[in-house]
């Protein structure tokens, strides 16, 4: 047999140009990410991908507020209440083509549920009618307008409005409106700030974690499990089709794949890990013990504590702990530990009088209902029969009495 | 000065845990120094903090007061006898430490494995940097914490013993001696570990005191390595799967923010799952001790607890009979299922209790959770992605005692979302969340196992590779080429 085969000449080949499992699956992998994003701004782009228009924002202070109350605050602009007819309006002018923005953001936060947001417009194809669209309430927040399809948003749009209805408590926030004109870049870097935006902690943080911004539209973490899944697909078909070039097929790729993709999922997680550490730092490094819970959220209510401990006796003394929130009430127990502390962890309620003894506490910290005469030493709270009880100290919103 | 009696204090149970293992000669079996060593030094954490606990429990129960004298000072007598008893039979070095140590943090290994290694290990150390910075820095901060687990810890680091909680309407009816919180009749391990570190420190702390959480983290960590690496997985898998536990964010949340026993809890019970697993492959008596003690301290630190740890009899009967263990298992889950539909589909009575069960059905805030929120990274698509491709594996006799403790436990995380009253606290993310913690680091162990099996002939199939590390168990017959 000629050893000049084509066995030989196979070998030849191969060995010219062996296979590169990673090199291919880096490729893969790489390919995978592109056809994602591109289907994704295929899906998501409503215009064209390319723009020389640039987003226009109108901050707080260009907005007016035709219809209902409003206050500016340091955030933005606080809608208080709506007018007579439930309709709050919240206007600024404009001049822009609709062809160039077809998204605009009110940027709002604290939204009931029950409001409805409308989005109306004038345009100057027919300058005598308002046009309108529903928009979504996500999150406490107004969702994006996307006018791209609306037959209505054409020409120059010379007014925007967001119109509110229903009531709402506490008030609406609006920090402004922008007009976006939602080129492909632009689009990626939303997606990408959704994921990156940082997301610090809060009382729902030990329950559960985003990964940024509260709704997003596509989760880093779905998107590259299906990143990973088309790679591996394509990295096992290659495998079976074109052995010679890919190689056999070798676990560690996927694996690798994924571990890639875990690991950016981490980063992203470090990252905001390293910010939340920066605002931790500034907010109670190189203090005392003290210093910091006097600088923590409920720094009032534990310097207030602290006072009150001054001036009980010594434990074990029975103490009642009455706040208008869970929270309040809670962390004011907390802090007067080892004190025998009585509060409701999940009701504003106060104790009937008659479980209380002569030589018992009470503190109170912020909480309407309660009244104190103090001529006559008395003190009632919710309506009930007033109890004898002297004062001993007293703070803005708080105080501390012993029943007698 | 006071941050060295801490440092003293935190070390106490970690010595104290790994005397008892080496007098106990544990781990058995052992096919690397480096193995042993990180089996000792994970589990000997976790089970030292046990120990801990229950030795201060019982100095609460004859009424001395809780300090370094009677809790620091026979606990040091006793690690100390059990350290000189381990010496002398053998089963600890003092001098082979360092060696032990050094093999632990640079394994040989072929060099881009070995920079592999390094990256790693460096990013771990500033992932703990960062978790640490938070524990030191940030007073006690979620909801839980403050309101039903460190009371308990604040009124008996003051008072020197464990005095009573009570309900409320106890407490109003005037129950002498008894305190009150949110939740009166939670278990004392948690908070007991924080008066611990309070003693220590000498004062009341409530950031100092969260630092165990860290240390139950680490522990964690090096004990999954170290189990990995009793299964022949190679070091540097076994190290990724090590990072896989330490790099879920919800875990490292429940470090930054510590003051839950729901890392305790998932700490406890994967060490539990596989030490109970290393007796079922080596039938070694010293292992279903350690397994048996870790399940039934289990049950002392969560209430759910003992549920938690039921789930690991699927794998004891799967282990004691091989071959209709599966069967049996099996049709005890049908069973089960089954009864909880007719629960669920009437209104049973037993001995005066209501037995009915509302059965609700939410996917949505399920999947969310899982798979969607920045809570497991990619955990759950591998998990069930290799289940798929390898589920022929987890029936065969070497993973199948530890498949049916995790489909054990990932049926009663689905009983509590759709049987129980947490069902109505699904959507907002939180008890069914912080109940899969307790599940997701084994998930990821009996992963990395399920991998190494599914490789093992495909990589056998594939060529040579570079020859094992002298620190490699595979070196020793039977091992795999490098996959």
């Amino acid at each position: 047999m000629d050893p000049l085969t084509p066995i030989a000449a196979e070998d030849a080949s191969t060995s010219a140009h062996p296979p590169r499992p990673f090199i291919v699956g880096a490729w893969a992998l790489a390919m995978s990410v592109a056809v994602c994003l591109l289907v994704y701004l295929y899906v998501t782009v409503p215009g064209p991908w390319l723009s020389h228009a640039q987003p226009v924002h109108w901050d707080a202070r260009a907005l007016s507020v035709p219809r209902g109350s409003a206050q500016p605050n340091a955030d933005g602009l606080a809608l208080l209440a709506p007018d007579a007819s439930g309709l709050t309006l919240v206007a600024v002018s404009t001049s822009l083509r609709a062809s160039d923005y077809p998204q605009i953001i009110w940027e709002t936060s604290q939204v009931s549920d029950g409001v409805k947001a409308t989005l109306i417009w004038r345009n100057d194809y027919q300058p005598g009618r308002i046009f309108s669209r529903e928009l979504e309430i996500v999150g406490g927040r107004i969702a994006a307008g996307q006018l791209a399809r609306d037959s209505n948003w054409i020409g120059n749009i010379n007014g925007l409005a967001l119109v509110l209805r229903g009531t709402f408590t506490p008030p609406i926030l609006v920090r402004g409106v922008t007009a976006k004109p939602m080129t492909a870049a632009e689009v990626l870097f939303d997606l990408v700030d959704e994921w990156l935006t940082f997301e610090p902690w809060s009382g729902t943080s030990i329950n559960n974690r985003t990964g940024g911004v509260e709704v997003q539209e596509v989760p880093l973490t779905l998107l590259l499990a299906f990143v990973v899944g088309l790679a591996a697909t394509t990295y096992v078909t290659l495998t079976r089709w074109r052995t010679r070039w890919v190689g056999p097929f070798r676990p560690v790729v996927i694996a690798g794949m994924f571990l890639v993709a875990w690991f950016i999922l981490d980063v992203v997680w470090q990252w905001n890990l390293i910010r939340q550490i920066e605002l931790t730092a500034a907010q109670y490094a190189g203090k005392s013990w003290r210093e910091r819970h006097l600088a923590a959220e409920d720094g009032r209510l534990f310097d207030f504590i602290d006072k009150v401990r001054a001036a009980l006796p010594p434990p074990p003394a029975r103490v009642f702990m009455i706040a208008e929130t869970n929270f309040l009430r809670g962390r004011g127990a907390y802090h007067l530990y080892p004190y025998n502390v009585y509060f409701d962890p999940w009701q504003n309620t106060v104790p009937p009088a008659s479980a209380m003894r002569s030589g018992d506490y009470l503190v109170v910290f912020q909480r309407k209902g309660v009244q104190y005469d103090a001529a006559q030493q008395r003190l009632r709270w919710d309506g009930a029969a007033p109890v004898s009880a002297e004062l001993l100290l007293v703070d803005s919103g708080a105080a501390l009495f012993r029943i007698r | 000065m006071e941050y060295v009696a801490l440092a003293l204090g935190l070390a106490l149970p970690w010595a104290l845990g790994i005397a008892v293992l080496a007098a106990l000669q544990w781990p058995v079996g052992a096919a690397s120094a480096s193995e042993a060593c990180a089996l000792r030094i994970g589990y000997g954490y976790c089970i030292g903090a046990l120990l801990l606990t229950l030795w201060m429990r019982g100095v609460s129960a004859i009424g001395l007061r809780f300090g370094w004298s009677s809790i620091a000072a026979p606990l040091a007598v006793i690690t100390v006898g059990l350290c000189v008893y381990a010496v002398r039979r053998g089963q600890l070095s003092f001098t082979a430490i360092p060696a032990t140590i050094r093999s632990l943090l640079r394994p040989e290994l072929p060099r881009w494995q070995q920079l592999l290694w390094t990256f790693i290990l460096s990013w771990l150390a500033l992932r703990y940097a960062l978790l640490a910075a938070e524990i030191a820095w940030r007073p006690l901060y979620p909801w839980d914490a403050w309101i039903q687990w460190a009371t308990k810890a604040r009124v008996w680091y003051e008072l020197g013993y464990m005095a009573p909680f009570v309900t409320g309407d106890r407490w109003l009816a005037g129950a002498p001696g008894a305190f009150f919180d949110a939740s009166p009749n939670y278990p004392a391990t948690v908070p007991l570990l924080q008066v611990w570190s309070c003693i220590a420190l000498g004062r009341w702390d409530d950031t100092v005191m969260n630092w165990p959480w860290l240390l139950l983290l680490i522990a964690l960590v090096v004990a999954v390595y170290g189990a990995l690496r009793g299964e022949v997985v190679r070091p540097l898998p076994a190290l990724l799967g090590a990072y896989l536990v330490a790099s879920l964010p919800l875990l490292d949340v429940h470090v930054a923010l510590a003051g839950y026993a729901d890392l305790p809890m998932a700490a406890t019970y994967t060490l539990a799952a596989l030490a109970l697993y290393r007796w079922a492959l080596r039938r070694d008596v010293r292992d279903a001790i350690v397994a048996l003690f870790l399940a039934l301290c289990g049950a002392l630190i969560k209430t759910p607890g003992i549920v938690w740890m039921l789930t690991l009899l699927p794998g004891v009967i799967v282990a004691l009979l091989p071959r209709r263990g599966m069967r049996i298992v099996g049709a005890a889950f049908a069973i089960t299922a089954l009864l909880l539909l007719v629960l669920a589909r009437t209104d049973t009575t037993l001995l005066g209790y209501p037995l009915h069960l509302d059965f609700q059905l939410s996917w949505r805030p399920l999947s969310e959770g899982l798979f969607l929120f920045g809570n497991w990274n990619l955990l759950w698509y591998g998990a069930i992605a290799l289940a798929f491709c390898a589920w022929r594996h987890l029936r065969e006799p070497k993973l199948a005692p530890l498949a049916v403790i995790v489909a054990a436990g990932l049926g009663f995380l689905l009983m509590v979302a759709w049987f129980t009253i947490a069902s109505a606290w699904l959507a907002e993310q939180t008890t069914f969340n912080r109940a899969t913690l307790h599940l997701a680091p084994l998930v990821i162990c009996l992963s990395v196992l399920l991998w190494h099996e599914l490789v093992q002939p495909m990589t056998a199939m594939a060529g040579s590779a570079p020859g094992p590390s002298p620190d490699d168990p595979s070196a020793r017959g039977g091992g795999m080429p490098e996959a």
